[in-house]
């Protein structure tokens, strides 16, 4: 870790997912006080556009080579965040996600004190992370365009069908010794009253 | 259905299920097992002159059993293929079908199952529901009492080419019934289901209409507990039929009873609109029965790293923003096996899978992540000494131990688990992005204040982390005192990061991943838990309460056990009290200070913990 370590820390507000229960702005003021922390911000919504224009340009302004999101899941927004502070210029992978949406604000809603600890140690845990990432670079794999589909009922007639169409050789599975499933048994369906098959 | 038998794109496969499936999106390699139907589908014109001579009756399950069908068989008319099929359970092998067939020679006793090998790019699993059997609800007397049927049999029964020729009769004793009633939720929002079915009230709603049409005389009435139509039409579809004279009366009948000498039905319930509780005399009850998983949904979705539900049915990777992908990236869920569905929105899913599906089909690259794990050659002891401990531990045999030469990790075959890297005696391999001094460092970060009054948690990214977020979604609240770090398999949970945790003064430490049979690395989960079961005895024997350490399996869907796990620990967390938890920690250090020596041997790792303690000693 011999390089200069800048590290930019933004805290979500979810509207009030987050928001409501624990303090963004406070937690932005100490994350910036973490080592190797050059600037902390918050902003309503990290995901949308404004949020991700305001991480984008405090990458170039304060020529950060780390950036910790502090929101939801990595789950949920992982990929955004990586292709954010990608189109940035940066390394997808020297971005960290502290989740302290769902592990933190809406779990705790009854306890704002303790709930704005935790969500400083989720954001300080993956700032010390963020001192130890590394670049890295996806790994391509070649594609082999055909499709397996389990089941030969409504759903995967109607998935085949649309596969085919688009022009994919497209395997269709069924362990019973027709395709049809449940629907094949129901003479009329609803709401319009035609056969079935 | 037809136009799926004729597409020249489409290759369909019946009577054959998936055995095994193996390697990663854009590259699976799946076995399919065709089982034999002892007919040549070439040779069969479909004349079915060997089931005129097919001595064996059994039920036909087409028919829900309300027919009979023959040991050789078509399923129904319209089948697709119109290939007839030897049932074996059934089958005498009396061969008079041979003799029948004569000279097409198209029945072919030798026919044995067959492997059928697939290269493919992504994969949908539509595999349906099934429908509950109300035998075990005894209060409605199904299976006892003939005049009591299931939907799907009153359905077969509706059918112009089915059992009775589209005609209503008393199974009893085949007489046309005046009074008619359906009962709701058999089976759903109960204690037996907790969920809605969805599809029951507007498939009892069309069939009453078409016993209303047929049958403008006869007396039909519907207990419910809620209507619901919420989707297009639906809302009108229902009015019609109150504007028909069909009697909706809400109320969950109590009981069922039977006359036995003319098999007439009474009906108890309450009905809420009066206030009152009821008795109703009919000739046919109908229960509309809910929908279930299929019994084998979890062995199948193990072998596709698909995880089910607390009701049984598959788990899409976020309910609300990707609710047809799953967990395992070029796997899709499509239809009724994700959750109770009807036709439109099943069809409206087929063709969202076959969208997800053709982003990646469409491309001649797919990128996938880079987590993979490295040897470093110089730390290898097997260039000294026989190990290769690394390559026992690959599900994916992707890291090699040649004899005398240190071991290789090949990228492409490594699917970042990080097993080999927590088993490695000499911590000699590395996973990217999932590293020793990033995990420690994210120790030692969560820890660094009042470490003693935390949970620190290790969960995997698929199920146990996943589990966290069902609970943040389903808000259920779980006491603050706890702190997540992530990494992609338990099998990446060496021992060395729950002592360390510990020496630094943790509370309580909590290893989780995902249920043994869900593992998304196949065996990573095993190694956890064969490695974790050493460590209770480990830190008692260096005085801590074996208490403060647990290791929790659950699934990505069960945010309700995550959300438990956490009230109970917080629970020993107190009653242990941080007086105790210090003066244990404060004995422990010298045996775990021994257990982590190999951390102060990578200079990475040591300066994080030197820093730390140099912080200590200032303060
Ligand atoms: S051999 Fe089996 S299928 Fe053929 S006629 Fe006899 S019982 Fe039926
Ligand atoms: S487990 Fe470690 S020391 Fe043993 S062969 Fe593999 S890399 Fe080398
Ligand atoms: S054990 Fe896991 S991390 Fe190690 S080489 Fe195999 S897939 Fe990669």
């Amino acid at each position: 870790m011999e390089e200069d370590l800048r590290i930019g820390v933004f805290v979500c507000h979810c509207g009030s997912n987050i928001a409501g229960v624990i303090d963004p702005k406070k937690l932005a003021e100490r994350a910036s006080e973490l080592p190797g922390v050059v600037v902390a911000k918050d902003h309503g919504y990290a995901c949308s556009d404004p949020g991700q224009v305001l991480i984008k340009d405090s990458i170039k302004e304060y020529n950060l080579n780390r950036v910790v999101v502090s929101a939801c899941s990595p789950r949920l927004h992982e990929p955004t965040f990586r292709v954010c502070v990608y189109e940035a210029g940066l390394n997808p992978y020297l971005m960290e996600m502290a989740n302290i949406r769902e592990h933190c604000t809406w779990v705790h809603p009854d306890y704002p004190e303790e709930a704005f600890e935790k969500a400083f140690d989720l954001i300080r845990s993956a700032v010390a992370k963020a001192r130890y990432l590394a670049p890295l670079e996806t790994i391509k794999v070649p594609v082999t365009n055909k499709a397996l589909v389990i089941g030969a009922g409504i759903a995967g007639i109607s998935t085949a069908l649309d596969l085919g169409d688009m022009g994919y050789e497209t395997y269709l599975i069924e362990k019973e010794p027709s395709i049809g499933g449940r629907m094949a048994q129901l003479d009329k369906t609803f709401p319009t009253m035609d056969c079935s098959i | 259905m037809v136009d799926a038998g004729h597409h020249p794109k489409i290759n369909v496969l019946t009577y054959s299920e998936l055995e095994e499936v193996r390697g990663f999106v854009g590259n699976f390699k799946v076995k399919v097992k065709k089982k034999p139907r002892f007919v040549i589908p070439e040779k069969c014109n479909g004349c079915g002159l060997c089931v005129d001579v097919c001595p064996i009756e059994v039920p036909n399950e087409f028919d829900e059993g309300t027919t009979t069908r023959k040991a050789i068989y078509v399923p129904f008319a319209q089948a697709v293929p119109l290939v007839y099929t030897i049932d074996m359970d059934a089958c005498i092998e009396c061969f008079k079908c041979i003799e029948a067939c004569g000279k097409l020679e198209a029945i072919d006793f030798s026919q044995k199952e067959e492997i059928i090998e697939l290269d493919i790019g992504t994969i949908i699993v539509a595999t349906g529901y099934d429908i509950y059997d109300p035998t075990p609800i005894k209060q409605y007397g199904y299976g006892r009492y003939p005049n009591v049927l299931t939907a799907l049999e009153l359905e077969r029964l509706l059918d112009e080419s089915g059992p009775t020729m589209g005609k209503l009769y008393r199974p009893s004793d085949m007489k046309a019934p005046g009074k008619v009633a359906f009962i709701q939720c058999v089976g759903s929002r109960d204690d037996i289901h907790e969920y809605c079915s969805g599809f029951c009230c507007m498939y009892t709603i069309k069939n009453s209409l078409i016993l209303r049409e047929k049958y403008p005389d006869l007396d039909i009435s519907i207990y419910y507990m809620d209507i619901r139509t919420p989707s297009k039409g639906y809302e009108e579809f229902y009015r019609r039929a109150r504007e028909e004279g069909i009697k909706f009366i809400q109320g969950k009948p109590s009981e069922i009873a039977q006359d036995p000498n003319n098999h007439n039905l009474f009906i108890y319930s309450e009905d809420l609109a009066k206030g009152k509780a009821i008795r109703d005399e009919v000739d046919i009850v109908i229960l509309s029965t809910a929908a279930e998983p299929r019994p084998d949904s979890r062995t199948l979705g193990s072998k596709l790293g698909v995880t089910s539900g607390p009701s049984g049915f598959y788990m899409e990777s976020h309910p609300k923003l990707k609710p047809i992908d799953t967990p395992t990236e070029g796997v899709f869920i499509a239809g009724s096996s994700q959750g109770p569905k009807d036709i439109p929105y099943s069809v409206a899913q087929g063709s969202a899978a076959s969208s997800r599906a053709s982003r990646i089909l469409s491309s001649p690259e797919w990128e996938i992540e880079p987590l993979i794990a490295f040897v470093d050659a110089d730390k290898c002891r097997n260039v000294r000494k026989k190990c290769g401990i690394c390559e026992t531990r690959c599900p994916y045999g992707a890291i090699i131990a040649p004899e005398g030469k240190p071991a290789y990790v090949i990228g492409a075959k490594c699917h970042g688990c990080g097993t080999c890297v927590a088993d490695c005696p000499e911590g000699a391999i590395t996973q990217l992005h999932y590293t020793d001094v990033q995990i420690v460092a994210q120790i030692h970060a969560i820890l660094r204040e009042k470490p003693e009054e935390k949970i620190l948690v290790f969960t995997c990214h698929w199920c146990s982390f996943g589990a966290a977020d069902t609970a943040g979604n389903s808000h259920l609240k779980y006491p603050p005192d706890n702190r997540i770090i992530k990494v992609m398999c338990s099998g990446r949970l060496d021992r060395k990061f729950i002592y360390e945790a510990f020496r630094i003064g943790a509370g309580m430490v909590l290893a989780s991943g995902c249920h043994p049979q869900d593992c998304h690395y196949i065996t990573g989960q095993h190694h956890a838990e064969r490695r974790l079961k050493a460590v209770p005895k480990i830190l008692e024997r260096a005085g801590i309460s074996p208490e403060r350490f647990s290791v929790k399996w659950m699934s990505a869907s069960e945010g309700q056990t995550f959300s438990k796990v956490m009230k109970e620990s917080s629970e020993t967390l107190k009653s242990i009290g941080i007086e105790r938890i210090k003066e244990e920690n404060e004995k422990a250090k010298p045996e775990l200070e021994k257990r982590i020596k190999t951390f102060r041997e990578d200079p990475d790792v040591a300066k994080i913990l030197l820093a730390d303690e140099k912080v200590d000693i200032e303060a």
